[in-house]
């Protein structure tokens, strides 16, 4: 069941259903660029995020109703049968070593499993992008296997290094700068995620394929990584 | 005309009418916090709606003009002088190189940030489609003391503009939000809804271009918190602890926690001008006034 709410005096948000999944995500992605190209003109921001897509538009232009209802006829009459095939994936090297995992001490503990693992389950999981947000090209990554499932720190640590890879519950990711949070750090990236480099923006996109490789500090060292 | 800062204040940042377009990318909207007083500044200088504009929050800026220049000033009443003698804000005025403009901090209960619009608007770097600087997400930078601030236009034709005072905000009058229900506002009962509406809450000092927090008797058993989603601008977030917190410009694209509903975006500007402490209310307000309010008022200003 598809439902349109209000957002704001110029927003509606549409849930497309209750519980995020791969499946759902490609229906999003699907009406999101469908509605981009009938009210192209009309849309200054489409947030897709989980189950969700947040839809701002051009009050100048269009009333609440008017757009809800144009929404509602394109979504209505426009059923998701495709699937997008998406064969490109997001690789991204991340050295899994206490130096840089801040937690991952904490982290084999709780778990109880053996680094080796770890890195397996992290690494040999292909993960989707299921909403961008909390800061640029922050890219939550579902979803994570039930081993490796912990939750937040109890309390968030004030620095966190850019590149850290976290766990959080069924979801992981990647900081792209330093900053506070409360995620489970295993390892680290040595790729630039920052806007530094302003291609990184654009990098992750909702419904994206993402996948962890391991590597020893060598090459951690190589492609520019700090310790 | 370009100017010199010499002090830059508790914090001071260029900010345009904000970034749109990429907040699927996690690109937050920024833009000045308190619309109706920016757009003045650019319309009694006949600017572009979106033209940059300096943001001071809480005073204590100083600026060299380096040319002649054509500037308004207008939000908060800072003690703005010129060359140490009180300038009119809400109105044109011509300055010229080696003048220097100097503000002080807030008076207890008024409004804490002021704009100053230059013929043309500052033209900073634009970053992503836009001037606003945004120091949470590290897209450009708060100003400094030595930065120059270089305007797009150089020439200018001199018009007495001033806003008219019945139009001129009174920052210390009693705040009341209007919002409308949005989002989750369904899933609280008509006692959640009550707690809001039958209340006056009072601002929290750890409010800013990202959030207001308000203090208050707690909304008993919020609901709990939800898939992230999209978070408009105005949403009312009640946190676990039951307390609100009303999103702005600054705001993260996502979050989790519950929306009772969404204040109204021109109330929001007046909020932005509110000292901790000060005391908000609550008022349900009709989707159709809230639209034509906002259309009026985009229409004067020649916001698209």
């Amino acid at each position: 069941m598809i439902e349109i709410k209000l957002a704001a005096e110029n927003a509606i948000i549409i849930y497309f259903g209750q519980q995020s999944s791969d499946e759902l995500l490609d229906e999003i992605a699907f009406y999101n660029a469908l509605l981009k190209q009938e009210l192209g003109e009309l849309i200054v921001d489409a947030v897709p995020s989980y189950t969700s897509l947040l839809l701002s538009y051009r009050l100048d232009k269009i009333s609440h109703q008017a757009f809800s209802t144009r929404v509602e006829q394109i979504i209505t009459t426009n059923t998701w049968i495709i699937k997008l095939t998406r064969t490109d994936v997001i690789d991204i090297p991340v050295l899994y070593d206490t130096d840089v995992g801040l937690d991952l001490a904490f982290f084999l503990d709780c778990t109880g499993l053996d680094l080796k693992t770890v890195i397996q389950l992290h690494s040999e999981h292909k993960y989707r992008v299921h909403a961008v947000g909390f800061s640029p090209a922050f890219a939550f990554l579902g979803t994570v296997d039930s081993r490796l499932r912990m939750p937040r720190l109890a309390t968030p640590r004030v620095n966190i290094p850019a590149g850290s890879v976290g766990i959080a519950d069924n979801q992981t990711a990647v900081y792209p700068v330093d900053s506070a949070g409360g995620w489970q750090i295993i390892g680290r990236t040595p790729m630039d995620l920052s806007l530094a480099n302003p291609d990184n923006l654009t990098l992750f996109q909702v419904g994206d394929t993402v996948r962890f490789r391991s590597i020893q500090h060598a090459e951690y060292l190589a492609l520019g990584g700090q310790l | 005309m370009s100017f010199r800062v010499i002090k830059s204040g508790f914090m001071s940042t260029i900010q345009d009418a904000g970034r749109f377009g990429l907040a699927h990318y996690g690109v937050s909207q920024s833009g000045v916090a308190d619309e109706q007083a920016a757009s003045w500044a650019n319309h009694l200088l006949a600017n572009h709606f979106n033209a940059a504009v300096i943001e001071i929050t809480l005073g204590h800026f100083e600026c060299v003009a380096l040319d002649d220049a054509d500037i308004v000033i207008t939000g908060a009443d800072l003690n703005f002088t010129l060359n140490g003698k009180r300038i009119a804000m809400w109105q044109q005025s011509h300055i010229v190189k080696g003048d220097k403009i100097h503000c002080s901090g807030p008076q207890k209960g008024q409004g804490i940030r002021a704009y100053i619009a230059v013929k043309g608007g500052f033209n900073t770097e634009s970053l992503f489609n836009s001037r606003s600087v945004n120091v949470r997400e590290h897209i450009g930078q708060a100003l400094h003391e030595g930065d120059i601030l270089d305007s797009v236009v150089t020439m200018s034709k001199r018009l007495k503009r001033s806003t008219p005072t019945f139009f001129r905000p009174d920052y210390s009058a009693p705040l009341v939000l209007r919002f409308m229900p949005s989002y989750q506002y369904d899933f609280f009962t008509p006692q959640q809804v009550d707690t809001l509406l039958n209340q006056t809450y009072l601002m929290h000092s750890a409010s800013d271009r990202t959030g207001c927090r308000l203090d208050g008797q707690a909304v008993a058993e919020v609901p709990p918190n939800m898939i992230s989603e999209g978070i408009a601008y105005g949403s009312i977030e009640v946190t676990t602890a039951g307390q609100p917190i009303i999103l702005l410009k600054d705001r993260p694209t996502i979050g989790g926690y519950p929306k009772i509903g969404t204040v109204f975006s021109l109330d929001l500007a007046k909020l932005a001008q509110r000292q901790p402490g000060i005391e908000i209310t609550f008022k349900l307000m009709m989707l159709d006034e809230a639209q034509r309010l906002r259309q009026q008022f985009n229409t004067f200003f020649g916001i698209k």
